[in-house]
Order: structure tokens, then sequence, then C-alpha cells
């Protein structure tokens, strides 16, 4: 901080800009996510009617709690200004712990079924907890590029899973488990989706309603400024990755209670996916500026492509394609339309 | 009420404040004059604790002050209004001024009260502000109120105020000086850092004047005269920093018409400029005159009007063109745009002139061991100190790192030198020889562009003054021997 | 800024020198730790043909890792250059194998090079995207287009002259391989210091803004750095199609991360504007020695990649300089 005269910025808003600033406001209000999934909605209904099949339906629910959980994690580390490519390795690391905790107290306490999947939960988000906390006291303490750090500790939490497991799937995860949970519906819907659904219920209203939420922003949009009035950053700093961590490994203990094994193979491209939907829905890259609510919607866009892509037989390279490519595309509008470097 | 005792501060080898003894009365308005480089800040920001003290106290009624942090100085009143601002650009006005001290429940946010607070406090002091506006998208002038209302709400007992009215209009300013004689009567200290003589006057009841960070002197203000704290400032009768300089003005080199800038910052501006001659830019920090400059040299994109360089119209004009094409620009914020500070100072004063003969053959191989003696001449002439053309620019003091951006300059004859802001945060003695290096290129028949707001550099070097105002030329007065109360009366618009 | 700009008005000129050597010896000291431990546990680390076995093996990371170097140089990264080399690679072995020659298959695999570099560079350096986001974004595009091109299997049927001469081939005793990256990395090296286009990799790498106002034109230097990148990542792409005599869709997998690796143990600075082909060859070599060192005393795979990521971490750590982006 210096107090030396700082030079005269660009000054803003000319009434000539007025169309292109009532534009920005609709978009940035989340108008292209949401003409982009109705545009898709309305392709994929037209053009293959299976997608409005009651299983399909049901599946792409819960695909959509996969995808949108560790986006809302994505979007919560981006908010502070960071970025977590350790988000696949942890939701990996999460699905054999589940797994394992599980299989180790069914066993060793038999009977007592219904209280493994707690303990098993407790595990999982512990273990995520103590990663975000590494991540976050490693980038925000050091003050170290967000991005390569959590591609190291994602590589090295990715390299210990399968140095545990030797790559072999964990089995053991008993049956009733996945009965309830990952098969379980409620009122109709999938038990994960109303998960999810509660998951980004609790992000909005952080947002909107708390000081923490506040104080994410605030941290994302100026760290010297956020300091400066009083903001304890750096604990808002952990708050965001220990939270991050701690989704990604409740999307891990969801995706076992699906497959029914733990996968240290699972979170592959979640990284990716996230930050697309992350993008999508507006998130900054410079952080300050996310809404969970956007990011859900285009983690919602994502899952229907992918699921209209299955529908019409489109080789699965061809999503990894789209993926990619739709990435590009949606830096590009926030550069181009908002204006806004990354 | 706030005293300080021997205060010095060294960072590294460098003692930027040295031995001050400083009061502030409750109830006082106490102005803190200096040149860039005085201490100003340094003090400042002991104050309010941004950094501890290398050596001496600081005491708020008899008591020391904690150990040299923002929350100890905080927790006893003291609230500083930075010139950086310490707002988080992607919230809004009302969540800016709550920042860090939001009115919760719990957890919970309670953004009625707070709403409610803020109209209050507004209504109170009198701004007019948007609190629903991002604070990205205010415009300087209403960001720096956005920074006094946030400091105001803490109602705090020391209020420092760092240039306030640098980019307020006139009659922002007015309500700012109302606030400030609001808050004087119930009670709070002033400290108030500016170097415009008038608003000194009108508002203070002390000045005290730090130079090369040392105390200099602690006066009444109504029983001083300007000349005598210019002088106290300056350390030298003023006449004696600037050259005599003989300009000849000759043939025109440079016309703008009717300017505008794409960001709006600039609306219409027209000015020329002939060989042998300094022209002025006034203004306000905000008012459009360095972002003319910018514009001209290709920097920032043009919605209108064009540029004639020696007789050759130009409506997209890129730095390169400009360079090749003989025109020359030094930034004014010398660590964000004007040097590659990790870079050796050898590669900053080269890095315009990359093709040219002296340093590369035929623009594809550099001749990298010529480049060290062809930067040593204009280093030379400069006087850099350290001499050591491969030390990493940032390793210089800000006076030399000007040198090692003004030798970019020297490399190659251009005709025309747009300087923004040359001599912020440079000492005494770096400025004369910045003034010696304007002396020798306008007697060598360049015409040179000065964009500053130092008033005695308009006073004491430029032939002609265009004042800018919101993006426009509003007049073009007569350079040397002007008056600074005729310069200042044209600021806000008039 | 400040403490900074102050403190180098006496002492720092006589001090800096040491400093110098001293981060100059740094990586040179760890390569030979790291020798010296595992022949400690191996007799078979320092034999002859362990060592040449190394040199031959960090030749093809470090084509990987100075091409890494050149953008992180502009303050950018590559996170598709594994994908390109597997792109690169079967691509050029379908040429190949089509037409039966070598050339053929040597421009297929530098056009794809040159058009991914093209892309990367025209979207972070016109459009000015993010590096990091842009890149992993074209790394899923060529990882398709790979697996696509090749159906997800080894192309096979090159040329026995092209493994002959790429692969086999030596010259002074010394295997084709090690020539070529001894001439990639001169040729860099001489572009890096003796160019303009070098030079504003440097300025526009430590401070984008200065370069731009002391009329360096980004757009044409960005490009040509990820252009120049992917091109060297081509490079080794071939280089590795010969050695393994078939177009592999795979062969990239882990060459971005260990790319990276190298440069940053190398000293490549993620903040910009510092870094030459010291960074890569260093790097390259420690990483490869490390990893050639783990095979032989038997340490499991997973690991080792374990260690390739303490390894960036610590030495992201160790240099610091690298600052949030």
């Amino acid at each position: 901080m210096s107090f030396a005269p700082s030079q005269a910025a660009p000054s803003q808003a000319a009434p000539s800009l007025a169309d292109r600033a009532l534009l920005r406001r609709i978009l940035a209000n989340g108008g292209a996510v949401i003409a982009l999934l109705v545009l898709t909605l309305g392709y994929t209904i037209l053009s293959e009617p299976r997608f409005l099949s009651r299983l399909n339906l049901i599946n792409v629910g819960r695909n959509f709690a996969f995808l949108s959980i560790p986006a809302i994690a994505q979007m919560l580390v981006m908010t502070v200004g960071g970025f977590d490519l350790s988000i696949g390795a942890v939701v990996a690391a999460g699905s054999l712990l589940t797994a394992a905790t599980m299989g180790w107290a069914t066993a060793a306490m038999p009977g007592a079924e219904a209280a493994a999947p707690w303990l098993s939960l407790a595990a999982v988000l512990a273990m995520g907890a103590l990663i975000g906390l590494a991540n976050a006291l490693i980038v925000a303490r050091l003050e170290l590029s967000a991005f390569m750090v959590t591609l190291a500790t994602g590589s090295i939490l990715t390299g210990i899973a399968l140095y545990l497991t030797q790559g072999i799937p964990v089995y053991g995860v008993p049956d009733g488990f996945v009965d309830r949970i990952g098969r379980g519906r409620l009122f109709g819907l999938p038990a994960v989706t109303l998960i999810a659904l509660g998951v980004i219920l609790l992000a909005v209203a952080v947002q909107r309603g708390t000081v923490l939420g506040r104080h994410l922003y605030a941290a994302g949009s100026d760290l010297k400024a956020a300091r400066l009035s009083g903001v304890p950053v750096l604990p808002v700093q952990v708050a965001a990755y220990v939270a991050a961590g701690m989704l990604a490994g409740l999307t891990g203990f969801l995706m076992t209670s699906r497959i029914g094994s733990g996968q240290a193979t699972i979170g592959g491209t979640l990284a990716l996916e996230t930050i697309a939907a992350a993008v999508i829905g507006g998130v900054s890259l410079r952080g300050g500026v996310a809404r969970a609510e956007l990011v859900a919607i285009a983690a919602l866009f994502l899952t229907v492509i992918a699921n209209s892509m299955n529908l019409l037989r489109i080789d699965s390279k061809f999503q990894t394609l789209a993926l990619g490519a739709v990435l590009i595309l949606a830096l590009g509008f926030e550069r181009l339309v908002l204006r806004r470097s990354a | 009420m706030l005293v300080t005792r021997g205060l010095t501060k060294t960072f590294g080898s460098a003692t930027a404040l040295q031995d001050v003894d400083f009061t502030l009365e409750a109830g006082e308005v106490h102005a803190l004059l200096g040149e860039n480089g005085a201490g100003k800040s340094t003090l400042i920001n002991l104050i309010c604790g941004t950094f501890p003290p290398s050596a001496g106290t600081i005491e708020m009624d008899g008591r020391p002050l904690g150990a040299g942090t923002v929350a100890a100085a905080r927790a006893a009143g003291i609230a500083p209004v930075f010139q950086e601002f310490s707002l988080a650009p992607d919230l809004t006005v009302l969540e800016n001024l709550f920042l860090g001290r939001e009115k919760r429940q719990g957890l919970f946010l309670q953004k009625r009260a707070m709403r409610r607070e803020a109209e209050e406090l507004l209504a109170e002091i009198g701004f007019a502000l948007p609190l629903d506006r991002l604070v990205s998208e205010l415009s300087r002038a209403q960001k720096q109120m956005t920074e006094i209302a946030k400091a105001l709400r803490l109602r705090p007992r020391i209020l420092i105020l760092d240039e306030p009215t640098a980019s307020l209009t006139d009659g922002e300013a007015r309500h700012l000086f109302r606030a400030i004689g609001l808050l004087r009567g119930k009670g709070v200290g002033i400290l108030y850092v500016s170097h415009r003589m008038s608003e000194i006057r009108a508002l203070s009841d002390r000045v005290t004047v730090l130079r090369g960070g040392r105390h200099i002197g602690t006066v009444e203000t109504a029983a001083t005269s300007d000349r005598a704290l210019i002088e106290m400032m300056v350390g030298r009768p003023v006449e004696q920093l600037f050259p005599a300089i003989r300009s000849r003005p000759a043939e025109e080199v440079l016309r703008v018409e009717g300017l505008a800038t794409a960001d709006g910052a600039v609306e219409g501006a027209s000015i020329t400029l002939r060989r042998g001659e300094i022209v002025g830019l006034a203004g306000l920090v905000g008012c459009g005159r360095s972002e003319l400059c910018r514009a001209v040299f290709g920097l920032d994109p043009l919605a209108a009007g064009e540029i004639a360089l020696k007789g050759e119209t130009l409506r997209r004009p890129s730095p390169n063109a400009m360079i090749r094409r003989g025109l020359c620009y030094f930034p004014g914020d010398r660590a964000a745009e004007g040097l590659a500070l990790a870079r050796p100072a050898r590669e900053n004063a080269g890095m315009a002139a990359l093709r040219l003969p002296a340093l590369s053959a035929g623009g594809t191989v550099l001749k990298t061991w010529r480049e060290g003696a062809v930067v040593a001449a204009p280093f030379e002439d400069l006087g850099l100190r350290p001499m050591a053309p491969e030390l990493p620019a940032g390793a210089f003091s800000g006076g030399n790192q000007q040198k090692v951006m003004l030798a970019r300059g020297l490399l190659q004859d251009f005709d025309v030198y747009l300087f923004d802001e040359p001599t912020v945060g440079i000492d005494v003695g770096a400025k004369a020889d910045v003034y010696r290096l304007m002396k020798r290129l306008v007697e060598g028949g360049a015409g040179v562009v000065v964009s500053t707001s130092e008033l005695p550099e308009l006073i004491h070097l430029a032939d002609r003054i265009y004042v800018m105002h919101a993006g426009r030329v509003v007049t073009e007065i007569a350079g040397k021997g002007t008056g600074e109360a005729e310069i200042l009366s044209h600021y806000f618009g008039e | 800024m400040t403490g900074q700009t102050a403190s180098a008005r006496s002492g720092a000129p006589a001090r800096l020198p040491l400093q110098k050597i001293l981060r100059a010896l740094r990586m040179p000291l760890a390569i030979l730790a790291a020798l010296l431990v595992f022949a400690a546990f191996s007799p078979q680390v320092l034999t002859v043909g362990n060592l040449r076995n190394i040199a031959l093996q960090a030749s093809f990371l470090m084509i990987f890792s100075l091409a890494q170097c050149v953008v992180i140089l502009t303050r950018g990264f590559d996170l598709s250059l594994g994908f390109t080399v597997s792109l690169v690679s079967v691509v050029s072995a379908l040429a190949m194998a089509a037409t039966g020659a070598v050339l053929p298959g040597l421009a297929a695999g530098l056009g794809v090079g040159l058009a991914v570099g093209l892309a990367n560079g025209l979207l972070v350096g016109a459009v000015g995207l993010n590096p990091l986001v842009t890149t992993l974004g074209m790394g899923n595009i060529l990882l398709a287009l790979a697996s696509t091109v090749s159906g997800g299997f080894p192309v096979s049927g090159l040329p026995a002259g092209f493994n002959a001469a790429f692969a086999q081939g030596t010259f002074l005793g010394l295997p084709a391989p090690i020539w070529s990256a001894a001439l990639l990395l001169s040729l860099l090296g001489l572009v890096l210091h003796l160019t303009p286009l070098g030079r504003s990799w440097y300025i526009l790498g430590a401070n984008p803004r200065a370069g731009r106002a002391a009329g360096i034109r980004a757009v044409p230097v960005l490009v040509a750095a990820y252009a120049i990148c992917s091109l060297l990542a081509a490079a080794g792409a071939l280089l590795m199609t010969a050695r393994t005599g078939s177009g592999e869709p795979n062969l990239g997998g882990n060459l971005t991360l260990e790319s990276i690796a190298a440069a940053v143990v190398g000293g490549a600075k993620l903040s910009g504007g510092e870094g030459g082909i010291s960074a890569a060859i260093l790097g390259a070599v420690f990483i490869t020695i490390l990893s050639n060192g783990m095979n032989l005393v038997q340490v499991d795979g997973y690991l080792q990649q374990i260690c390739l990521g303490l390894i960036i971490l610590a030495s992201l750590v160790l240099s610091r300089g690298a600052r949030r982006r």
C-alpha cells in the first residue's frame, strides 16, 4: 500500500455506451446461459423424444448432481481468485475412502450398518477439508499460483490413491447404501439430485445473505482493498478452499453410492468440466464475480448436452472435443462481450 | 491528541522518514505539505499502522499506539482515506461502505439496517452516491467520495485525507469542505495532505512541511505566506530548480484535432505543438490530459479525431508506428507501464529501439555485444546512479528508474516528446535532471508536451498551457510567468 | 515498492555476482546430489550405458520443457502440449503410412504443430484469453482429435528409414535425438539472446504494458511464442514417434505435467520475463535422473507420480517469485 498519487484510471460509461451497458447487464445476469439452456433443451426435446422419458430424466438429474456439486466447489475457489485443479483427485480419493471406510465399518461393527454411511461421510468430509486447507495455506500464505499448486497437489493425491489401491477398485460397499442414496428417490426425485439442489441453495444463501459470502467476493475482487477494510482475508480464502474440498469429497461419496465401488479414476475430467461450468456460468477468472444459481444452470446445460449426445449416439470423443470448444467459446464470450480481461 | 516522537522509518538502506516530531490536536485541520518523496506517505502509513516504525513512538491521548498494525490504529479511532482506493470493484457502493464491518446478526447480514444507515450518513455529509451501483462503474470522483464516506461511517477521532480533492469537481469539493468543517466542529482531528495552496489556506489551522524525510517546520497557516511555504517545501528558491530555457518556437510538428477516446476519457480535444517549444497540459487528475497523451501515442483506441505528425495525418496511431515516425511517450506510471522492472536497465533503455541500426542488424539480429556501449552514453548524460546498466531496473531509486526510462528518448532522435507526470515520486535532484533534459530537447529543436499536476512545472517550463477539464481543452493560456491562481481558476471548467 | 527501489543504492552491485553464482549452481548441485544418492542404492546408476540412457531420455524432455519455457517466459502456459504431441504422432504416422515416405510425415507433423500453436497464440495473444484455461480447453480438443484420427489404436506401418534416421542414427557416436535436442536448444538460445523477438518475449513477460508502451507489438510476438512452442512439441513428438516406430494416440499422456515440472524446477519463473534455455536443460536432466533412478531402485510408478508433484510444489515454494494469477 502506498500513498503515491495514483494516475487517473480511464473513466467510465459515456452515454454512447448505454446500449452496451444494458446488454452487459442482461448477459452478466445470466441471460446468455439461460438462453443457451433453453435452446439446448428445446433442440434436444424436438430431435430426440426419448429425452423426456422418465428414466432418462432421472439419469439427467443424477448426472446434474455429480457435476453441479463440484462446479459449486470450483466456483467458491474461483470467487476468491483461485483455481482448483485438484478437484477431480479429491473426488476420486473421496470415492476410495468411502468404499474403504464402509467396508471396514460393516465388517468391524456387524449390525450397525446404518451408521456406516455416516462414518464414511464424516471421513470423506474431513479428508476434503484437510486437502482444501493444505491448498489454501500453500496458495494464500505463500502467494503462489493456485493453478500450479493445485495441479501439483492433485497429482500427488492421485498418486497416493493409485499407490494405495494399485489401481484396483475398492469393493465392499453395502447394497443398502447404494439402494438408499445412489439409486434412492424422494418425492420421485433422485436423492442425489435433491442433495445437489440443497448444496446449490446453501451456496446461494451464503453468497447473498451472509458475512462470509460478502467477504468471499471482496477478497476475490481486490485482495488489498479487502485487507485494508479489515476483511480477514486469509480465513476467508481458507474457507473457500476448505468448503470446495468438502464438496469434492461429498461428490466422491455420492458417486460411490451410485457405482457401488470406490474408483481411483472417476475424477478424470472434472477439473476441466467444473471450470467450464463456472466460466459459462459467468464466474470471473480474476475472482470477485460469481453466482451459484448461474453456475448450476451452466452445469445443467453441460449435463443436457452430454445426455443428448449420448441419446443421439454421438461418439464420446466428440463430447470431449465439444467440452474443450465450449470452454474456449465461453472464455471468448466473457472477454469480448463482458470486456473482462482474464 | 496524537503525538509522534522521533519517528523514523527505513526501507533497506534508504531512510524514508527521519526523526519526525508531529502533533495533531482534536478539532484541528492540520495540513501536511511536501513534494513527492518527502515522506508524507510514510508518515501517514505509520500513523495508520500499515507498517511499524523503525524507531520512535506514536502516542494517542498519552498512551502508545499498538505495535504498528492497522487494527490497532483503527481501534484508536484513526481512519485513513487512501488515494489508492480500498474499495472492492465488484461490490456495490453500499456493500463497500460496510466492507469489513458489516452489520450482522450471527452469520447473516442485516441488509436493511445497513441501507438505512448508509442513507442517513450520505444525507448528513451531503454526498449523492448511487448505493446500488458497482464501484467498478463509478467515476474516479465518485470512488473518492465513497472512500471518504466509508471512513466517516466509523465516526473516527482522527481522519486522514490524502489529496482528497485530486479528482473532485468544484461542487463535490465544496461538499467535502463542508463535511470537514462539520467534523472539525465535533472535535475530530483532521490530517490533510495536499499541495494546493488555496485549499490549505482555506481549510487548515496549521501546516507541517516535510522534505527529504525530515521535519522542516510546523507553522500557523494564517501567519505564513505561500511563498515561504513553497520554499520550505522545495528547500531553495523555486527559480533555482528550473533551468532557463531558450525556446524558439518554429514550425508546427504535431496537431491534434477533435480527439475523442473510445472510453470517453477524452471528448474532443485539440492541441498544437511547434518545434522548439514546451506545451503544458494542466488540469485535475482524471481531467483527460494523461489519456490524451496515451491516445496520441496509440495506447488507447480513438473514437474520433485525427493526429497530424510532421504533416502526416494518422487516424489509427499505434505505439510502434508513432515511435517510428518520431514521437516518444514517457508513461506517468513507471512501474506499471514504463519499465520491465525485473529486466536489466540496459534492456529497458533499449526496448523501444530494438530495430534501430545501432542495436540490430537489419532488424533481425540484436547486436547484444554492442548494446552496453550504446546505452552507456544516455545513462552518462542523465547521471544514472549507480552507473550499473546490468542491474534490474527495479533495483534503482525512483529518480534513477525515471532516468532509465528517459534514456529511451535519447537513443534516437525524436521530433516530439510526450512526458506524463515526469517527476512523480522522484527527489529534487532528479527533478532538476529531468528539467535539464527537457531544456536540451527543446533547444535541440524538438517539441515537448508535459502533462503534469505540479503547478510550478507549468509556470516555469511551459511556453503555452492547455487546461483540460472533463475530457476537453477548456482554455489555452500563456505559460511562463502566469500565476498559479490564474491557472487553477480554469481547473473546474470555467 | 519503496523498499525494493531504494535497496540497491549501495551494496547491491557488489552482492549480485555471488547471488547469481549461487542461483546458477543450485540446479547442477541438485543434479549431482540426485545422481550420487541413487548411485548409493544401485550400482547400475553410474554405468556408461545408463548415463547414455539418461542423456537420451533427457534430450526428449528437454525439447518439451524448452517449448514450455518459451511460453512461460511470456507469462503464458501450454497445457495442451501433451495432447499436441499425441496428435502430431498419429497424424505424422498416418501420413507416412499412407505415402510410404518420411518427408510427408514430417511436413504433416510440423504442420499440425504450427496450426495448434497459431490457434493457441491467436486466442491468447490476439483475443486476450487466459492462457491456462484456453490451452486446457485446446488440450481437450486435441485429445479428441488424436483418438478420432487414429481410432484409438497405434498407427503402424511406418517406413523403416524413419526409425533408422531419427532414432537409430548416430553421428560421432551420439544418437540422433541428442543431436536434435542440441540443435533446437542452440537455435532457441540464439533466438532468445540475439533477436528482437527473443528480447520482446523477455520484456513482455516482465511487464506487458511497458512492452506495449515501448512500441513492441504484442500480438505477433505472443503468436510467435505459442507457434514456436507447439513446433518444438511437434519436433519432439516426431522424434518420439521414430523411436517407438508407430503413431501413438497416448504418446503425450504425462508430458504436459512433466514439461511444466522440468521448466519450473529448472528455474523458469511463472511470473514471466526470466529464464532461458538453461532452465529447460537443467530441469529436464534433473527430472530424468530422478525417474531413471527411481526406476532402477524400483520405486513404484505411482510413488513416482507423487514425487513429481512434490517436486513441482517444492520448486514453486522455493522460487516464490511466482505470483498468483
